[in-house]
């Protein structure tokens, strides 16, 4: 796509611009390739690798070792849900669950099971997705040498997709059917067991970590209300209902709690910082396109 | 590929959108070959290689990485699976032919994304292994024995074990067939051979400090070859460690051997000339399963290079120190493949854009078809703009005749104003009858756009409000604000948008520093926002009137903005436009009756209106309308020039051939203006792209026209552009499209040189042209899916006859009658086309591509007409007799061309040149929508019918018996607990209507034919996929046993024992239902209880009352009586007939 040679070979036939403005461009287009290429590489990997650094990778067979983060998921506007999670890299290990019923002001309390983790997948694949980036950018270290805008961007490309994917992870909650929802893995983990009428989900949302509580009630089988089975989504609304097992259920009561997890807000910021640099380098590389593939006429 | 490993570029297939992760194939068998390939967006395709068709396609929310075909046999039954890893923690396993997920293979212990898998099949035991490295180098195995692979709900498979292996970046693993006791591990730093039995380390190879491994695999029990990131290989010899048949063998596990090197057997280089990449090489290695067993590494790159090389089997005599270098054997690229063509194939106005002393034309960088105008409009690289009658550029580069010899032909217009290149065209008009129709809106690489007039050739306005080049031109939706409405919308390279009134000629908005690239506008016309979606998944919504910045979101909220903007689009356009929305219900409907009703009453407000010359509701006639020739650019590559597709359809053509045959009798009343119009009334019926055929031509170099200096091209373009200022305006509109479009179209699908008397009659009588080159097609399959054949396909092509006929055949020798040896699904096309548009020109009144005629509007009265379709039916003047001795000539013309395209074709080919139509796609035509379609499918299924003689209907239906379904009749099913009368209940069939919907505007008849079928497949069958192959099929095996039990009953019944043993023998496949006892002429039975089923079955959203499928279910009972009538029940069928009488009645009446 650019070919400094070509342009070379019509310089005498360029008339927009001058001979002098092109070889400027020329070096400055080279000076582009071989330093500052690599400056806004350098810069990418560091800011990377502080983003992947907040991510603690486990190694194999030390699972155990790695640090707990405790997390206490509340609001200030109401007490009915109160979770008390325990973050071991990129799983939960523990989780806390007290649930105030309406009705009855009675308090349920569960908790994981001892043998059990969560594991929240989107943290795994924002983490793989940098890492992955950090590969690619460590494939083009300073000793080589850059021919072509056209590599660069391509590049870039390809680390921006991978950034663009890990951020997407962490902003964009997977959307779930109610009845997805109801026959996960999830909801065998407590101990005590949850009741047919609680259900429970975690994600991440953006740097915070969620926890939703549904209340549900069934509905009678010959309900003259029409029923009309939700679609998936992040957050229910009360009165969104759904099918299983032959049972009609009726969500009544949706409570959402969470909490800021610190590192993930800094991995965010992160992936935006360089998210832009690279799009700047990107544009930069195109200013000049346009000069290459300029053809008099 | 031929044998002595050349490679020829056949075809490309298109239909991701986005870039492509992976390609695996998807089938054992020769007679199938199939590959799926996967995209980063998680869309899935299988295709099949032969002729390109997309057979299925799906979309998951993940994208996969790498996909492996696994086949495995229960019960002599072979079934294929895809093994599939990518971004997500598990293993999916995927049905190879419906591509749904069967189960997934799941980690219990750190579970991650897996980078790389590899199937170990034991030959020993029924079991295989799956073997997979996760990302964090963790070895996982999965045990898939007969019972899981049987299994279809949803269970997860745990793994069997669990080893860290600590490789941490694996990029392949592969397992040594040849001693089945070691795998191979490549990371990008070092390589690993470790002992398939209990996964402990052999031997560990790292790599040269500026390389990176990027896979590898066993080419013999001691050697393995290792490619890396630059595209360059290496053979090495395994260290004896390695060997399973070396007493060394495990001598040294556990301890570490870093840094021992093994000897270098061989090394491949890359190619020394190789230009520079932008990514790095794909390097597999294939060990042929068939003569010759060729051991072959091939390697693709960015540049569109293919190269190869042959592996020998015995290492070089040299020193082991000085690795000898292995040569490449045969390296392919798509731009030499090219060039190398002769003629080289050409742009479409190439003949215009020839510089003198320059070798390439100038490239053709944006264009845009105009087909109410049939014209093309073409931006180039050089800032002009030309403007030029569609068909007649690409009869120029497609076909020999006397316009060869003048010089700048076709007519054309050339605009000039933009300073380097176009990059977009957008004529407004097209798109919304709200603008100006005369105006043309242009966008350039000098950051400007500007608005010209199409009919002068005047530049009206230019806009210079962006900051960088001009990436893409749009139109705001109808309900926009009334400011808006008249504005199109441009968006720049420097990340701006802009909102550009053509009638206030200014700028009224320009929503600017965005900080990403803009990937998609939408619009919220109710509340007067803009909302732009930048490439980072950023949403910015802006207020159309002030210009403000209304907010800024990202994450699940921008998602969720941008989703809302889609849901409200469609309800406000149907409140809009009544009349079009009530066609387009019924063509979805696909209501026979109601289209009827609708077409007459169509077809008499346009008699009324062209009588009346009243253009007063103009408004009233549908916008809904589909073009007989659509031309679409395409692009490889920003920096190529764009492709041209031409699209025809051949039931467009056909009704607006009818039409104009049947407009003559008022030729004084046909304006410009009128003719638009009944094109657009006329195309009524003919709403489906069912026939899109095309052909493609390749903008690269051509010849270049001589003795043309500077000075004097500019001069004649002046020229050139003031007589067209006086004549064109009415030349332009003045030649006939339609009869155009038919010539083009013809000449190009007649098989030439095979009858030289026809031929002589083709081009003299006719007014047919010969094509100067073999014509590159193409197929569109279901969901927008399309394969093109490269022109380099011939040479293949050329190989492939020579060596059948065993002479050498010249490039001539192949025109036109080629492509009917290169595919099944192709002949089938292009013989139902030509079938169909001959029978339609023979029933014309002097339908001859030469004479007076085709320059003006269609001025000779009509043949009474006699066929039922409305349109021949309008008011008959009396005929002119004009030559009869002529007109007959002609219409013999026609008979004869039809008649050897439909009977004598295989014959004159010879089988091995020939490829005969497929049986399932005609049948699947049997009742098509468009008369004249149909008429050909049924002449053209009966004619192949009858040449594949008896055994050959035997084959046929011992292939379709088993997709028969099986309608529960109450003999059959006592213990049945379901309602045998009642279809299946809708839980089963979780596929709504509304999502067939799309499909069905979408594409075709195809769709038509299965709708009937899903909804009654019994419920207690064997669970069927719900895929649309299988649905398909269904259908197809009914009308083809159908046709076949009508046309050739006496046939089918005798030999009945030997078709019901066979028949019975695929029982335990899911029809064990019938196989009970009571079975006693399953066939003629069965396929005779389907037909009643589909005529009896109640009207529902999925079976409507006057559908395809009920059609032909009724033709095939009146042709078949005889055979049908002692398994049915008469009076049924009678009072079935009626009822639909008795509402086709109802509905006509109205």
């Amino acid at each position: 796509m650019l070919n400094p040679q070509r342009s070379l070979s019509e310089l005498p036939k360029m008339s927009a611009a001058s001979q002098v403005e092109r070889a400027v461009l020329e070096e400055e287009f080279n000076w582009l390739l071989k330093e500052e290429v690599h400056a806004v590489l350098k810069q990418l990997q560091d800011v990377l690798k502080e983003a992947s650094r907040r991510f603690s990778t486990p190694t194999p067979g030390l699972e155990s070792q790695l640090k707990q983060e405790n997390f206490i998921l509340g609001s200030s506007t109401m007490d009915q849900v109160k979770g008390v999670l325990t973050l071991q890299g990129e799983a939960l290990s523990q989780a806390d669950i007290n649930l105030k019923v309406a009705k009855s002001s009675q308090v349920l309390h569960f908790q994981f099971r001892e043998d059990k983790q969560w594991k929240l997948q989107q943290i795994q694949d924002a983490r793989n997705h940098v890492n992955q980036a950090l590969q690619l950018l460590n494939s083009r270290d300073e000793s080589y040498h850059f021919q072509t805008g056209a590599e660069v961007n391509k590049l870039m490309d390809a680390v921006m997709l991978q950034l663009t994917r890990a951020r997407n992870r962490l902003t964009t909650p997977a959307s779930m059917t109610l009845p997805e929802l109801a026959t996960s893995g999830l909801m065998k983990m407590f101990t005590p067991p949850m009741p047919g009428d609680v259900m429970v989900n975690f994600y991440i949302n953006l740097s915070k970590l969620c926890l939703t509580v549904y209340q549900l009630h069934v509905l009678p089988p010959n309900t003259t209300k029409n029923f009309k089975p939700a679609g998936s989504s992040v957050l229910h609304n009360p009165g969104a209902m759904f099918e299983l097992n032959h049972n009609r259920f009726e969500v009544s009561h949706v409570h959402k709690v969470e909490c800021v997890v610190p590192w993930l807000n800094d991995t965010l910021v992160f992936f935006t910082i360089s998210l832009q640099l690279c799009q700047q380098l990107k544009d930069k590389i195109s200013v000049f396109s346009s000069f290459w593939n300029y053809r008099p006429f | 590929m031929t044998p002595e490993l050349e490679i020829c570029p056949r075809a490309m297939l298109f239909g991701h959108t986005a870039s492509i992760t992976c390609l695996a194939k998807a089938s054992t068998c020769s007679d199938k070959q199939y590959i799926v390939s996967a995209s980063e967006s998680g869309e899935m395709c299988l295709w099949d290689v032969n002729d390109g068709r997309c057979i299925e396609f799906t979309k998951l929310a993940c994208a996969h990485t790498g996909i492996q075909f696994y086949q495995f046999t229960i019960n002599t039954q072979r079934e294929g699976r895809l093994l599939c890893n990518g971004h997500y923690p598990e293993i999916l396993v995927v049905d190879a032919t419906s591509l749904e997920v069967l189960y997934s293979l799941v980690s219990k212990i750190s579970p991650d994304w897996i980078s790389s898998m590899s199937i170990i099949r034991s030959h020993r035991t029924q079991e295989d292994t799956v073997v997979a490295v996760s990302v964090t180098g963790i070895l996982k195995v999965w045990i898939i024995t007969a019972e899981v692979s049987r299994m279809q709900d949803l269970d997860p498979v745990f793994e069997e074990e669990s080893k860290p292996i600590y490789c941490q970046g694996c990029q392949s693993i592969s397992f040594c067939t040849f001693t089945q006791s070691s795998l191979l591990v490549v990371c990008s730093k070092y390589w690993r051979v470790f002992d398939a039995g209990d996964y402990s380390l052999l031997c560990s190879v790292p790599s040269d400090t500026d390389q990176a491994w990027t896979g590898g695999e066993f080419i013999a029990a001691d050697k393995v070859i290792i490619w890396t990131e630059d595209g360059c290989s290496y053979i090495y010899k395994l260290p004896p460690s390695c060997l399973p048949a070396s007493e060394h063998f495990r001598s040294d596990v556990g301890k570490t051997k870093e840094g021992s090197i093994p000897p270098l057997v061989y090394s491949i280089a890359s190619r020394s000339d190789k230009q520079l990449l932008i990514c790095p090489p794909v390097t597999r290695f294939f060990f042929g399963r068939r003569e010759p067993f060729h051991k072959l590494l091939i390697q693709g790159d960015s540049a569109g290079r293919l190269s190869m090389w042959s592996i020998p089997e015995t290492s070089p005599l040299q020193p082991l120190s000085t690795a000898a270098e292995l040569q490449v054997s045969s390296s392919v690229s798509l731009q030499e493949a090219f060039d190398k063509l002769t003629p080289v194939s050409a742009g479409i106005i190439d003949q215009l854009s020839v510089l003198p002393g320059k070798e390439e034309p100038i490239k053709v960088t944006a264009s845009v078809y105009i087909p109410s105008q049939g014209r093309m409009v073409c931006g180039r690289e050089d800032g002009s703009i030309i403007l030029v009658p569609a068909t007649q550029t690409a009869i120029v580069q497609l076909l020999q005749g006397e316009h060869m010899l003048r010089r700048g032909w076709p007519p054309h217009r050339t605009l000039r104003g933009h300073r380097n290149k176009v990059t977009c065209v957008l004529y407004p008009y097209q798109i919304s009858p709200r603008y100006d129709q005369r105006s043309l809106v242009s966008g350039g690489v000098d950051f400007s756009v500007i608005v010209w007039d199409i009919f002068t050739g005047e530049m009206k306005h230019i806009f210079c409000v962006h900051g960088g080049e001009i990436t893409q031109l749009i139109i705001p939706p109808e309900n926009c604000s009334n400011r808006v409405q008249h504005c199109v919308c441009s968006v720049a390279s420097d990340h701006s948008v802009g909102l550009l009134s053509l009638r206030e000629r200014k700028c009224i908005m320009l929503a600017s520093r965005h900080l990403f690239p803009i990937q998609v506008i939408k619009w919220r016309p109710a509340d007067d926002y803009l909302v732009v979606g930048c490439s980072d998944g950023s949403v910015y919504v802006w207020q159309m009137d002030t210009g403000a910045l209304d907010r800024c979101v990202m994450g699940i909220t921008a998602v969720e903005i941008l989703n809302a903007c889609d849901e409200l689009a469609p309800a406000t356009v149907d409140a809009l436009s009544h009349s079009a929305v009530n066609l387009k219900q019924a063509m979805t409907r696909r209501s026979l009756a109601a289209l009827k009703n609708m077409a007459t009453h169509k077809l008499q407000t346009l008699a009324t209106n062209l009588l009346a010359a009243d253009n007063a509701d103009k408004g009233n006639l549908p916008k809904y309308s589909h073009n007989a020739l659509v031309v679409q650019a395409m692009k490889t590559n920003l920096t190529d020039p764009d492709m041209h597709v031409l699209f025809f359809d051949v039931e467009a053509v056909i009704i607006q051939l009818l039409t104009e045959e049947a407009q003559r009798p008022s030729p004084t009343l046909v304006s410009p203006e009128t003719l638009q119009k009944s094109q657009a009334g006329a195309d009524k019926g003919g709403s489906f792209l069912a026939n899109k055929i095309f052909k493609q031509v390749k903008e690269t170099m051509k010849e270049t026209i001589k003795e043309h200096l500077l000075d004097e091209d500019e001069e004649e373009e002046e020229e050139m552009r003031r007589r067209e200022e006086k004549s064109k305006s009415l030349s332009l509109l003045e030649y006939n499209l339609t009869m155009d479009t038919a010539k083009l179209f013809m000449s190009c699908l007649h098989a030439w040189g095979l009858n030289e008397h026809l031929d002589g009659i083709c081009l003299e009588r006719l007014g047919m042209l010969r094509p100067h080159c073999p014509i590159s097609f193409g197929l569109i399959s279901r969901g927008g899916h399309m394969s093109l054949m490269l022109p380099t396909f011939k040479e293949s092509l050329l190989y492939q006859l020579s060596l059948a006929t065993g002479r050498t055949l010249t490039l001539s020798d192949i025109v036109g009658k080629g492509t009917y040896g290169v595919s099944r699904a192709v002949t089938t096309q292009h013989l139902l086309s030509i079938i169909s548009l001959a029978n339609t020109l023979m029933s014309m009144t002097n339908a001859t591509f030469v004479g007076e005629h085709m320059k003006k509007a269609p001025a000779r009265p009509p043949r009474p007409g006699g066929t039922p379709e409305s349109p021949r039916r309008t008011p008959a003047v009396p005929p002119q007799p004009s030559c009869p001795a002529l007109q007959a000539q002609i219409k013999q013309g026609w008979s004869q061309l039809a008649a050897m395209h439909c009977v004598m074709l295989p014959d004159l080919l010879g089988l091995d040149k020939f490829r005969p139509p497929l049986l399932e796609m005609l049948a699947r035509r049997w009742q098509d929508r468009c008369l004249e379609v149909r008429e050909a499918a049924q002449a053209l299924l009966l004619a192949e019918l009858r040449r594949i003689g008896q055994s050959g209907r035997k084959d046929t239906i011992d292939l379709w018996a088993p997709y028969l379904p099986q309608y529960v009749d109450t003999v059959s099913s006592p213990g049945s607990t379901t309602e045998p009368s009642s279809p299946a209940p809708p839980p089963p069939e979780p596929q709504p209507v509304e999502t067939m919907a799309p499909e069905e505007q979408m594409d075709v008849t195809d769709d038509d034919i299965t709708a009937g079928c899903l909804s009654n497949l019994p419920p207690n069958a064997k669970k069927i996929s719900n895929s649309y192959e299988e649905r398909r099929k269904q259908a197809t095996a009914i009308v083809l046993l159908g046709v076949i039990g009508a046309e050739f009953g006496a046939e089918i019944e005798p030999p009945k024992g030997a078709v019901r043993a066979r028949t019975g023998g695929q029982a335990p496949e899911g029809f064990g239902l019938t196989s009970g006892g009571s079975s006693n002429y399953s066939l003629a039975r069965h396929t005779c209880k389907a037909l009643t089923f589909l005529l009896l079955q109640p009207p529902s959203p999925k079976l409507p009352p006057h559908s395809t499928i009920r059609r032909t279910a009724i033709d095939l009972i009146g042709r078949g009586f005889t055979v049908w009538e002692p398994y049915m029940d008469v009076s049924a069928v009678l009072m079935g007939l009626l009822e639909l009488c008795a509402d086709a009645e109802k509905q006509l009446a109205k």
